[in-house]
């Protein structure tokens, strides 16, 4: 009931933002967008024609109609149908985000356990060899550019100049071992880009509860270090490393993927989103950043929740 | 009492101090000043002014006269490269030192008046514009402001002042409970000048070291937004060389990848590993 009531209560406090993302990607999307009458006109129009299209695609509406219309849609999830290809804009996220969700989850989760290991290894070895090699690679990771290692492993992994295990690009999945083959590289490529900051900032959060008095207490009354790093520091740890993780999940779902889709041509909503930009398809547009926002103010209520599951000593009111 | 201890000692005598005895953090800056005097050459016109010219045949190797090879078009990949860290420095310090100004006037400003409309206002804007993915928000700047080469500039600085903000925000609002504060209030200093004459320069050693990340940021970013197309326009840059290969990689050409990448994870690591060495010594916990 405390939960429910909370939930509803950071759910009216999320307006706010919803109502600024929305606005401002509205302003900078939609007004100030591309123009698209004339790609939906025939040659040689007539004036009546184009008024025709401007009055369809609602140019012909004063700023803040059109705003009210958008934030209809978005309560409604009723878009419309994308300008570009005709289909319904649900129809379209229904099919493109699961794809997206598939690419980019194993990366997601392997890239934020594996780093989650590696820095309780390195904090528990401070300062000597194994801690030192562990940064180094992990600096080294955060100095190359995502997409100079998904060319490199693409390179490697696909093409007939390296190893030519996978396929080079596309997404033909219609069973595991397809899915598996299709998945494989751009997952170590995230993964790869992923473990240099996520265990640089996982280190750091366990370091500092390493440093506390309850930690020296527990390790004076001889827990052993396994139990220690467990019990004692990760799970103190628990906060930061929940808000990292669940903010990053709206941008993984519409945006995190867009690099990886455009290099290896899979049709996810990223890539989707980013046609959508440069063509000017309103009503893809409209749809990807109202729900991005959405996810936002739903992470947030996430969080919260979380952190009181987490600590009871983090109170709802 | 040894001559050390009577000597003043401020926070920045002893972070130099430190940094100065950090081996990596010095080889890192002598390795940042390298690529920097490789871009005040490309500035003056001093070399890499052939980057544009056509000087040899299609994926020529690397040979005395082309250092790196050749690109699709004959043109020398080693001038290439070159004339990109001036680019590459362009945009970073611009992005940096404007985001970073950026960044420190609204984070004080809200943090000043924490709890108050134009913090409620500062602190809206930052979750607003975190909430629009990255990539998106700068194609639609791209487009909102119709292929402007700046376009790419304005998107960083838009949202790499967040960070920024967010820090120094934290930092006033411990800061204007001390006393010098209350003291200035007390002889009826004006509020502005408060906020930036007597608490914003107390933050700089967060500023200092947010541009060194920010710089590095913006480097990075621009490597992907010219792949993406919404990048550098006019000129040569680490990205655009790195777009230009992933067609010659596939077909087993490497030059114009490995040189673009090897440069630009030279900077990017040298700055980074600066820029950790920097915090370490500024970082007050630290500092004994």
């Amino acid at each position: 009931m405390e939960v429910l009531q909370y939930s509803l209560r950071r759910l009216v406090a999320g307006i706010p933002l919803l109502l600024g993302v929305t606005f401002i990607s509205f302003l900078l999307m939609v007004y100030f967008g591309p123009d698209q009458t004339y790609q939906l006109l025939g040659k040689n129009p007539t004036a009546e024609q184009i008024a025709e299209i401007r009055a369809e695609l609602g140019y012909d509406q004063p700023f803040l109609v059109r705003y009210a219309d958008y934030l209809r849609e978005v309560a409604t999830l009723d878009f419309g149908n994308s300008n570009s290809t005709g289909e319904l804009v649900t129809d379209l996220l229904a099919r493109t985000i699961p794809v997206s969700l598939m690419l980019i989850l194993p990366g997601f989760l392997l890239g934020n356990l594996l780093a989650l290991l590696l820095a309780l290894l390195a904090a528990h070895y401070r300062s000597r060899w194994p801690d030192k090699g562990i940064m180094a690679f992990s600096v080294v990771g955060m100095s190359i550019s995502y997409l100079i290692v998904i060319i490199a492993f693409q390179v490697i992994f696909s093409s007939s100049s390296g190893l030519g295990w996978f396929p080079v690009r596309g997404w033909n999945v219609h069973s595991l071992a397809e899915y598996l083959e299709y998945v494989t590289v751009p997952t170590l490529a995230t993964v790869f880009v992923a473990l240099g900051y996520n265990t640089r900032f996982y280190r750091s959060v366990i370091v500092e509860e390493l440093n506390r008095d309850h930690v020296r207490t527990a390790r004076a009354f001889g827990v052993p270090p396994a139990k220690l790093l467990y019990r004692n520091v990760l799970k103190n740890c628990l906060i930061p490393i929940i808000t990292r993780v669940v903010f990053t999940i709206p941008l993984i779902v519409i945006s995190g993927a867009l690099l990886v889709e455009t290099y290896f041509g899979i049709p996810g909503v990223g890539k989707v989103t980013f046609d959508a930009i440069t063509t000017g398809d309103q009503p893809v547009l409209k749809a990807v950043v109202g729900l991005t926002a959405v996810l936002f103010v739903l992470a947030q209520l996430v969080v919260d929740v979380l952190y009181r599951a987490v600590d009871p000593r983090v109170s709802l009111s | 009492m040894s001559v050390a201890a009577t000597r003043r000692q401020s926070l920045w005598s002893k972070a130099a101090w430190k940094l100065r005895r950090d081996r990596f953090g010095m080889l890192g800056l002598a390795v940042v000043l390298a690529y920097f005097v490789a871009a005040v050459g490309v500035w003056l016109g001093l070399w890499a002014t052939g980057w544009g010219d056509v000087a040899g045949g299609k994926w020529d190797s690397v040979s005395s006269e082309h250092w790196f090879g050749t690109n699709l078009i004959g043109q020398d990949i080693f001038q290439r490269s070159i004339y990109s860290i001036s680019t590459a420095f362009e945009i970073g310090l611009i992005v940096a030192v404007l985001s970073t100004l950026l960044g420190a006037v609204l984070g004080a400003m809200a943090g000043f008046f924490s709890g108050r409309a134009t913090d409620e206002f500062v602190v809206w804007l930052m979750g607003v514009l975190d909430s629009i993915p990255f990539y998106l928000l700068v194609a639609a700047i791209a487009f909102a402001l119709e292929g402007n080469p700046w376009s790419m500039h304005v998107a960083m600085i838009s949202t790499f002042w967040i960070t920024t903000a967010r820090l120094v925000r934290g930092e006033v609002i411990k800061l204007k409970g001390l006393e010098f504060v209350e003291a200035a209030h007390a002889i009826g200093v004006p509020e502005y000048t408060i906020i930036f004459r007597h608490i914003l320069p107390n933050t700089f050693h967060i500023l200092l070291v947010q541009s060194t990340i920010t710089f590095v940021a913006a480097i990075k970013s621009e490597v992907i937004l010219s792949f993406l197309g919404l990048g550098v326009k006019d000129g040569m840059s680490w990205g655009l060389m790195i777009s230009e290969s992933t067609f010659e990689v596939l077909a087993g050409f490497f030059n114009n990848f490995l040189a673009a990448s090897v440069l630009m994870f030279g900077l990017v690591m040298a700055f980074s590993i600066f820029s950790d060495a920097l915090q370490d010594a500024l970082d007050p916990r630290q500092v004994s």
